[in-house]
């Protein structure tokens, strides 16, 4: 009878352990935390600065809705480690914001220093433009030059219009391409004067 | 105390079940994960977006089916279903990756070939602009295609195809605007018509030389060259200069062209400005009816004149004159000495149709 009794509470401890974790609640507040800081994190520049952190990010939402949904579906629910993921998420996004700006701001001051340099070039090749000798064997060179300086000086003016609109990777890749073209308009110059032997 | 024996030995048994039957997830759970970020990172969702799509959907079910597995407990868990399922959705990834690889292959020489296909008519139309001194506007748009060509090179052998693709369709317009520009001015070297009738003033003025034992000059604008015949033969020949708008016919004053026709030379100049000039007689009769007609149908403004002063002279071949034929002064000197008043100058854009504008347009 005594060993009847001790079973008897045994058997409601368990009952009212099962009670209890079986009604864990799911973290809809985190779920939703972490939903929200993630789609602002990837959003606007996200894929296009961070396109791989962004997608790591998004992976991890993803994983730690599927442990929500696995713990939905079990008798005896436990939402712990649920919670920690989606903690991690939200903390994730936090981070990727800084991240992306971050490589934002790498990109704004690698356009910024190829707009000067393809700025420079241009005006270098300007310059030798017009120490060109104008004579015998080089002027219809010298005019034709003077023509692709002016398109390298349209194309500057778009790097611009890029630079202004945020769109740095943009700008980088069009800067570096006056700024090969200029260089090699100046190589064309040079090698004009050499023709003369104009120094 | 028995109570408690039955206990302990209740609990032995379903820790020896559990520890028996536990099984791990499968390990096709983790190798579909890394996949998937493989094919992401390979460009799936936008070289095959309908592929990827379902390749996720298939995932999905996998690990749905995992997590089910997972909610029970776990010596009552069945990994098969779900193995059997990753298993379909590896399987269905190589095939996606494969297809990936091959789109992009595909895209990446696609990109070249235009690529290629570009940077020549570029070429082409840099060369024709040169041959015909045309240094404004086609130049000035072939840059513009030039620095496009350049960033999508750039970002092809980045890997950034679409990016390389969208530069390049901005491309055309600036080849076309090049084009436009130098085709009412080359389209005459390539005209049938235009080239016979050149031919036809050459063989007239080398056929009376030759009848008249005499000196004529022929000077073809595309050549850049003076060809000097005597006798009916040539003798000499010499590089040339022309203006900024030399290949075009000349129309009226200003307009830096060099005039096509029959002509003489009316006087010798011994001390020009180039150096020494024979002044040939444009405006002739069909300069003047050329003139009045386009003034009649509104071509060239009223107050505009027809021009003159047209020269043959020295200053050096690369002088950009205002229409004139220029030599380099030795030159000049000999030809000076050799030819006198009356001598026929006949000017002409080609001397057949394997001119190099020709052989320029045909790479276009």
């Amino acid at each position: 009878m005594k060993g009847g009794w001790k079973v008897s509470a045994l058997g409601l401890v368990v009952l009212a352990l099962l009670f209890v974790v079986g009604c864990a609640k799911a973290p809809t507040e985190d779920i939703e935390k972490a939903k929200a800081a993630t789609s602002a994190a990837v959003a606007g520049d996200g894929a296009k600065y961070a396109p791989a952190e962004a997608k790591a990010l998004q992976d991890s939402l993803n994983k730690a809705l599927g442990e929500v949904k696995a713990q939905d579906e079990k008798w005896f629910k436990n939402y712990d480690n649920a919670k920690n993921m989606l903690t991690k998420v939200s903390a994730d996004a936090e981070a990727l914001k800084g991240t992306i700006a971050k490589k934002k701001e790498e990109a704004k001051q690698k356009a910024t220093a190829l707009q000067g340099e393809a700025k420079t070039a241009i005006e270098d090749a300007k310059k030798l433009l017009a120490k060109a000798p104008k004579g015998k064997g080089t002027k219809a060179d010298i005019e034709a030059m003077k023509a692709d300086v002016k398109g390298l000086e349209d194309g500057l003016a778009e790097v611009q219009k890029l630079f202004d609109a945020g769109n740095f990777l943009d700008a980088v890749t069009k800067a570096q391409a006056i700024k090969d073209k200029a260089a090699s308009v100046s190589e064309q110059v040079k090698g004009a004067m050499a023709k003369t032997g104009k120094k | 105390m028995l109570v408690c024996r039955r206990v302990a030995f209740l609990g032995l048994l379903l820790f020896s079940i559990a520890s028996c039957s536990a099984t791990p997830p499968p390990r096709e759970a983790k190798l579909a994960e890394v996949q998937e970020q493989s094919l992401w990172g390979a460009g799936a969702p936008v070289y095959a977006p309908t592929e990827y799509d379902t390749y996720k959907l298939g995932l999905r079910k996998a690990n749905d089916l995992l997590l089910k597995e997972q909610a029970r407990f776990e010596w009552f868990r069945q990994y098969e279903p779900a193995r059997d399922e990753y298993r379909k959705v590896l399987a269905q990834g190589e095939r996606v990756l494969k297809l990936v690889e091959e789109r992009k292959a595909e895209k990446s020489s696609s990109i070249k070939a235009r690529l290629q296909l570009y940077t020549n008519r570029v070429e082409t139309s840099g060369r024709l602009s040169s041959i015909i001194n045309e240094g404004r506007l086609a130049r000035r748009s072939l840059t513009r295609a030039e620095i496009l060509l350049r960033e999508a090179r750039a970002l092809h052998d980045a890997g950034k195809l679409f990016e390389a693709e969208e530069k390049l369709s901005q491309v055309p317009e600036y080849l076309s605007a090049a084009e436009d520009a130098l085709s009412p001015i080359l389209s005459r070297f390539v005209d049938k018509k235009h080239v016979a009738m050149w031919q036809r003033w050459v063989e007239e003025t080398v056929a009376n030389s030759k009848a008249a034992g005499a000196y004529a000059i022929v000077v073809s604008k595309v050549d850049r060259s003076l060809i000097l015949y005597k006798a009916g033969k040539p003798i000499t020949t010499y590089d040339v200069g022309l203006g900024r708008n030399g290949s075009l016919d000349k129309l009226h004053a200003g307009d830096g062209a060099t005039p096509e026709g029959k002509y003489y030379i009316t006087k010798k100049l011994p001390r020009s400005r180039y150096y020494k000039a024979l002044l040939i007689n444009y405006p002739n009769e069909e300069d003047r009816s050329r003139f009045a007609e386009a003034k009649r149908k509104g071509i060239i403004s009223r107050r505009v004149g027809i021009g003159g002063l047209v020269e043959i002279h020295g200053g050096g071949k690369d002088s950009m004159t205002y229409g004139c034929v220029a030599l380099e002064n030795a030159e000049m000197e000999e030809l000076y000495n050799i030819v006198g008043v009356g001598t026929p100058v006949t000017i002409v854009g080609a001397l057949d149709h394997k001119s190099g504008i020709a052989k320029a347009l045909g790479g276009l």
